[in-house]
């Protein structure tokens, strides 16, 4: 087998069918509508996008491990929610009632990880049940009411998250750096560091990485953690970025999380992850969304699309893999 | 037990091995020893034990009784993961491979060099494909594949070489290999061979396992039979033996040869 072409190897990384469909994407809404490509328009789907991404690329590590979560959604919910009964009934400062909205976050993806690990129970059960615990959670302590958030003006824990300033022309959010730097050390420890290798290994053939001395079963659990964790956040910067902390918030975001991964070329089975084709598949989904409604697509046939979209991408997954492992 | 011997302690000794699924005796009181630099041919028909005894070994099954010595020191063998500690390493078909991941990153699995001024553990790559293309030749690869090229674009014989060299690498005490030169073309069969006699060579010990009783006859310094889950013979010296005595002794059709006590030293 001789070293491979540049041309080759760029057509063999999995990376390359979201690459070409977002630029298509992309070059299609511009063609119909030109203010798709407005600053102001750029800067709003940046926004909204962050916040779906950044449990996007956790989530992107745990199906490497060959987990899933789908309690996602629902702690993206319940943690402002907790942030914010806490701090509006003056029973902490802002800053500590961030603490605990995290790390009840992190104890709940180390409850999931325990379950699927210890007790052998497939992940999409354990989640699916915590789905429900956390969302009940949310809406018992709020009686369903939103809880408010604008105290948040001035903090400047807030200031952080989610502050926005003005670049050129464009109004950018704090929350797109948080998501820039989560997508750079989570994309660093994957491919470059041997818990990247680890969890590569625990998602591809967990008895083989058993027998080499791989901890297989901390792998899964600090990733649950790290998936819950990173709900959280999300969902309090969506919170003070919104203005409102609703316990419903979230809900499906599971869905399309785990869409968003696997479009961009992670294998849903594990074993074979990549941080690149998630940000690409976060931004094929974000901009669709963005997309069909400034081309005058009514925003319900949104799903229409997405669905479509998946269904493609993974049609060219399989023909790719296919191809290439025929010749061997 | 701890009596002085009048040789060097064996590198493995296993000691009244027994082991029963349910009614089934599968092993039955062995007696099994691999010495310092010795490569011993396990030969037996489907069902002798052979495989059951190597588990055992390997930390895949535990025995219902028996002791195991490394260098006269009594050892647990509790999991796979406790025989790697105790420098055995075990090569099964290519289950012991991830199959998504490169030969770099297989061989150094659990076992990664990190960069030293480094953020996170980061993994030295430029290492770890140093010593996989070393290895690779070492084996006998001769063609140039490239160390980031993912196992499951390899062939049957080169995963297994795959296993190989990272058994050699990590300075495997013992060897076992279990049906290494099955599904394996000539050229293949030959490197794994050749690997096998230049472990030896190097220092290793190893149980060699296969079907095949010529590529047996072909490396090892000495065969053990095994039958009905007892060992049967266990100093055939295979320089002074033919095959078709060794292939009575495996059916049942004769007795061991008469150079064979039933335990040296």
């Amino acid at each position: 087998m001789p070293e491979r072409s540049l041309l080759e190897r760029l057509i063999a990384r999995p990376e390359l069918g979201p690459l070409v469909l977002l630029i298509l994407e992309i070059g299609v809404f511009w063609a119909i509508n030109p203010d798709f490509l407005s600053p102001q328009n750029i800067a709003n789907t940046l926004a909204f996008t962050v916040e779906l991404g950044l449990i996007a690329l956790s989530m992107t590590l745990l199906m490497t491990s060959g987990e899933f979560d789908l309690s996602v959604g629902s702690l993206f919910g319940f943690a402002p929610v907790l942030m914010w009964t806490l701090f509006n009934a003056g029973a902490t400062s802002l800053e500590i009632a961030f603490v605990i909205a995290v790390v009840v976050a992190a104890l709940i993806g180390l409850v999931n990880g325990l379950f699927v690990t210890r007790l052998k129970i497939p992940s999409f059960l354990v989640t699916l049940g915590m789905l429900l615990v956390v969302r009940g959670t949310a809406l018992f302590i709020t009686d369903g009411f939103p809880q408010r958030t604008w105290s948040a003006e001035g903090q400047w824990l807030a200031e952080t998250l989610v502050g926005d300033f003005q670049l050129g022309p464009f109004r950018l959010y704090m929350s797109l750096f948080w998501f820039a730097a989560a997508a750079l050390i989570l994309g660093y420890i994957l491919t470059q560091t041997r818990a990247g290798n680890w969890i590569q290994a625990s998602g591809g053939n967990p008895a083989a990485a058993l027998a080499r001395g791989v901890n297989v079963t901390g792998t899964k659990i600090r990733l649950f953690m790290l998936s819950a964790t990173m709900a959280a956040f999300a969902g309090i910067i969506s919170s003070i970025r919104t203005s409102a902390a609703n316990p419903n918030s979230g809900t499906g975001y599971e869905l399309e999380v785990i869409a968003m991964v696997v479009i961009g070329g992670t294998a849903l089975s594990g074993g074979r992850g990549t941080i690149i084709g998630t940000v690409l598949g976060v931004f094929i989904l974000r901009v669709m969304r963005n997309g069909i409604v400034l081309i005058g697509v009514p925003g319900l046939a949104y799903n229409i699309f997405i669905g479509v979209i998946i269904l493609g991408m993974m049609a060219l997954h399989s023909w790719l893999e296919r191809r290439h492992h025929a010749g061997t | 037990m701890q009596a002085p011997e009048a040789m060097a302690e064996p590198l493995i000794r296993m000691a009244q091995i027994s082991k029963s699924y349910g009614n089934v005796q599968a092993l039955q009181d062995v007696d099994f020893e691999v010495r310092e630099r010795e490569i011993v041919g396990l030969l037996g028909d489907n069902g002798a034990g052979k495989s059951t005894l190597i588990k055992v070994l390997s930390g895949a099954v535990r025995a219902t009784s028996g002791k195991i010595y490394i260098r006269g020191q009594q050892v647990e063998i509790r999991n796979t993961t406790d025989a790697i500690a105790h420098g055995i390493e075990t090569i099964y078909q290519d289950s012991a491979l991830v199959t998504q991941l490169s030969i770099a990153r297989n061989l150094f699995l659990g076992r990664e060099p990190i960069m030293a001024p480094g953020f996170l553990n980061r993994m030295d790559q430029a290492a770890m494909a140093t010593v996989a293309r070393d290895l690779l030749r070492q084996v006998g690869i001769e063609k140039n594949i490239p160390p980031d090229t993912p196992i499951s674009a390899l062939s049957g014989g080169e995963r297994q070489a795959v296993a190989i060299a990272r058994a050699m690498h990590f300075d495997s005490d013992l060897i076992i290999l279990d049906e290494p030169t099955n599904n394996l073309g000539v050229a293949e069969t030959q490197g794994v061979l050749r690997f096998v006699r230049s472990a030896r060579d190097s220092g290793h010990s190893c149980i060699f396992i296969a079907h095949n009783i010529h590529h047996v006859f072909q490396v090892v310094d000495r065969i053990v039979v095994m039958r009905r889950g007892r060992v049967v013979a266990d100093a055939i010296d295979p320089r002074q033996t033919s095959v078709e005595a060794v292939e009575q002794v495996i059916t049942g059709m004769a007795h061991a040869p008469a150079s064979a006590p039933a335990r040296p030293g």
